[in-house]
């Protein structure tokens, strides 16, 4: 069954001259680790946020984990879907504890069990001593470590992160990366958005390049690289089908 | 409930480490109702509560000079002063010394007045028991004097005032006036009859119509008078009541660019409980600065010299539109966090806003001194709606079934601007 399947998807937010997506049409499978990258504009966040059910697209289908994204299955989708958004999410005033005892209360999880949980994570991502310090006096790493955590309390099927390791030392992205394919090692799926391809060519099986609104290519890495011979690495494939213009 | 009661959780530990916050939300409206109260002290008091220096300048040396300082005296509003620095004072000098603003009255009560006024009686009498076959000829003047008392107002002196004044000083005329015909005609009577003895007193009743004044309201009767602390105190509490969008509409804004507003609509469970819970905690923020600010009013105003706030019979219809002006003003901070991108548009527009709706809804002044198309546009403010219940409760002994339609106005109003709110969102989404 496919983790995640994308047929025909148009968008075109109100007031808006261009359709942001045209026809994105892409399908990753359950328990891959995938990437879907694309310079900016290229309509990444606006997919996230219709596979996430925030925003509706006008036309096409979105299917997660064989349920289709309509309001009927918005809410078992939900369950499924954790998302790490690109910004700190996250109450700065408020300790990691808080923020995560809250966050958790809202899935419907309390007590012992949820305090246990959090303190888990906290663990795994090394936060364990500033588990009370208040979210403000993080670094820059830390904080992005805390993101992951919010979006994992209940256990989701598949992962949703908007650029993870933006702005993070290389301790807190080896760790933060290292999570990712544990996490996916225990059968989760990852949909994986960044600027940085060398990361995404080590960390996914697959990824989607698109480019104003719609899919250019879709492959594994590897596969990619050696498709086209003058390409070294995934960045190169990546200039080789989006160009070299600023995308200002 | 869960949900709910996890926001309220959150909602108060954000207000916790938000020291500011904490300062704007209960300490600010705390100075702003002291300061208002005090310094709108003075124009709330009545006429006969404020004291004042009155020049009199009395060149008739008779009847009517005595009548009138004695008079003005006996109420108790008025100091009397006709001498300065050991000297009389003169009619040139008080005009000046009420021109330079030092005086705000001067009355000047010219030569001869006394004996016009006795003159004018002599002559009634003389023209009544000439009609009534009575040979009786009381001196007059040959031709009558015209004559006025001068008043003399500080320019600065506003119309109501000038009114009473001249209302007092015109009712001491006529009074003299009346005495001294009134003692011209028992004097006749008392030669014409011969049997009454000089001690002798004639009950003459002028007045066979009085005034009485009574409480309109039932029950329980209040004693309570619309004074600074009366208006002020609920007034200014709503006024800051409102400015709770300030935070609300901040916090909003905050959630939506940091992504916590994503984050909360991804989790499964209907964001409006989320939304209940934050509504509650600042509807409980509101009547909780609502009690604090009366309690300031209660307790702490008299140590100032100010009268005690009175706060009605009625304390469950007073939560009630406690808790509607919370509602309002709550909803009110969501729909300004949602329409506005920035915290300083934000910022800017509510902190503008409540400016105005409180002006023009009777908190800066009651809106029945306003011309009567600010009234009309007053009473759409839902500020007034608030103050209006208010004043049912403490000043006219109202229970809920006389506010319960301003509170209902109040509910409405923060239901529609939630309904706005969440149709702009849903908008900006798409």
């Amino acid at each position: 069954m496919s983790g995640i399947s994308v047929k025909e998807l148009y968008k075109t937010y109100k007031g808006s001259a261009e359709p942001t997506l045209k026809g994105l049409t892409f399908q990753f499978g359950e328990g891959r680790i995938a990437g879907l990258l694309g310079p900016n504009g290229a309509g990444k966040t606006t997919t996230i946020s219709i596979l996430c059910g925030i925003v509706r697209g006008d036309s096409g289908e979105v299917k997660i984990h064989g349920l289709k994204q309509q309001a009927s299955h918005r809410e078992t989708i939900k369950h499924i879907i954790g998302i790490v958004p690109q910004q700190i999410a996250l109450y700065p005033q408020l300790s990691a504890v808080e923020n995560l005892t809250y966050f958790g209360n809202l899935y419907g999880f309390k007590g012992k069990a949820l305090q246990e949980k959090i303190m888990h994570y906290l663990e795994l991502f090394g936060l364990e001593k500033s588990a009370h310090k208040e979210i403000h006096k993080y670094s820059g790493g830390m904080k992005r470590r805390a993101n992951i955590i919010a979006a994992i309390l209940h256990d989701p099927k598949l992962l949703v992160l908007d650029e993870p390791t933006a702005g993070v030392d290389v301790q807190s992205r080896s760790m933060i990366l290292q999570f990712l394919r544990d996490y996916n090692r225990q059968g989760a799926s990852i949909l994986y958005t960044s600027h940085l391809l060398e990361e995404a060519q080590s960390l996914c099986e697959e990824v989607v390049i698109m480019d104003e609104g719609r899919m250019i290519v879709q492959g594994n890495p590897l596969t990619l690289i050696h498709q086209h011979p003058d390409c070294n690495n995934l960045e190169d494939v990546f200039l080789h089908f989006t160009g070299n213009a600023l995308r200002d | 409930m869960l949900r709910l009661l996890a926001t309220i959780r959150k909602e108060w530990q954000l207000l916790l480490r938000d020291k500011t916050g904490i300062i704007l939300l209960f300490v600010m409206p705390v100075v702003l109702i002291t300061v208002m109260a005090l310094i709108q002290d003075a124009p709330f008091k009545d006429y006969q509560d404020v004291k004042f220096d009155i020049l009199t300048v009395d060149n008739d040396h008779g009847r009517l000079g005595r009548y009138v300082k004695e008079g003005l005296a006996s109420g108790g509003q008025f100091n009397i002063i006709d001498s300065l620095e050991g000297k009389p004072v003169t009619a040139e000098r008080a005009k000046e010394l009420v021109n330079d603003g030092r005086y705000k009255i001067s009355i000047i009560i010219p030569e001869g007045a006394t004996a016009s006024i006795v003159s004018n009686a002599n002559r009634i009498v003389n023209d009544i028991t000439h009609r009534m076959g009575m040979s009786v000829s009381l001196p007059v003047k040959k031709v009558p004097d015209s004559l006025n008392v001068t008043i003399y107002f500080d320019p600065a002196a506003k119309k109501a005032f000038k009114g009473a004044i001249h209302q007092s000083v015109d009712n001491f005329l006529t009074q003299v006036e009346t005495d001294m015909l009134l003692d011209r005609i028992k004097h006749q009577l008392r030669s014409k009859d011969s049997t009454v003895s000089d001690t002798d007193t004639l009950a003459i009743r002028l007045q066979a119509v009085g005034l009485k004044e009574q409480s309109t309201g039932s029950g329980k009767q209040l004693d309570v008078i619309s004074n600074s602390v009366q208006h002020n105190v609920p007034a200014w509490s709503i006024f800051a009541m409102f400015f709770i969008v300030i935070p609300i509409a901040g916090n909003m804004i905050r959630e939506r660019e940091d992504g916590s507003l994503l984050r909360m609509k991804l989790i499964p469970g209907s964001y409006l409980a989320i939304l209940a819970g934050k509504m509650l905690f600042f509807v409980g923020v509101c009547v909780l600065q609502f009690y604090l600010m009366m309690l300031v009013g209660i307790y702490v105003l008299p140590l100032l010299d100010l009268p005690q706030l009175v706060m009605g019979q009625h304390p469950g219809a007073t939560l009630l539109v406690a808790g509607g002006i919370g509602l309002a003003a709550t909803a009110y901070g969501i729909l300004i966090g949602t329409v506005f991108k920035t915290p300083n548009q934000a910022l800017n527009f509510g902190a503008i806003s409540i400016v105005i709706l409180s002006a023009i809804g009777g908190i800066w002044i009651p809106l029945e001194v306003m011309p009567a198309k600010m009234q009309l546009l007053g009473h759409l403010s839902p500020l007034s709606w608030g103050l209006d219940a208010i004043n049912d409760i403490y000043l006219r002994n109202g229970d809920i079934e006389f506010v319960w339609k301003n509170v209902l106005r109040l509910i409405l109003t923060g239901l529609a601007m939630l309904a706005i709110a969440g149709w702009v969102e849903k908008r900006r989404m798409n």
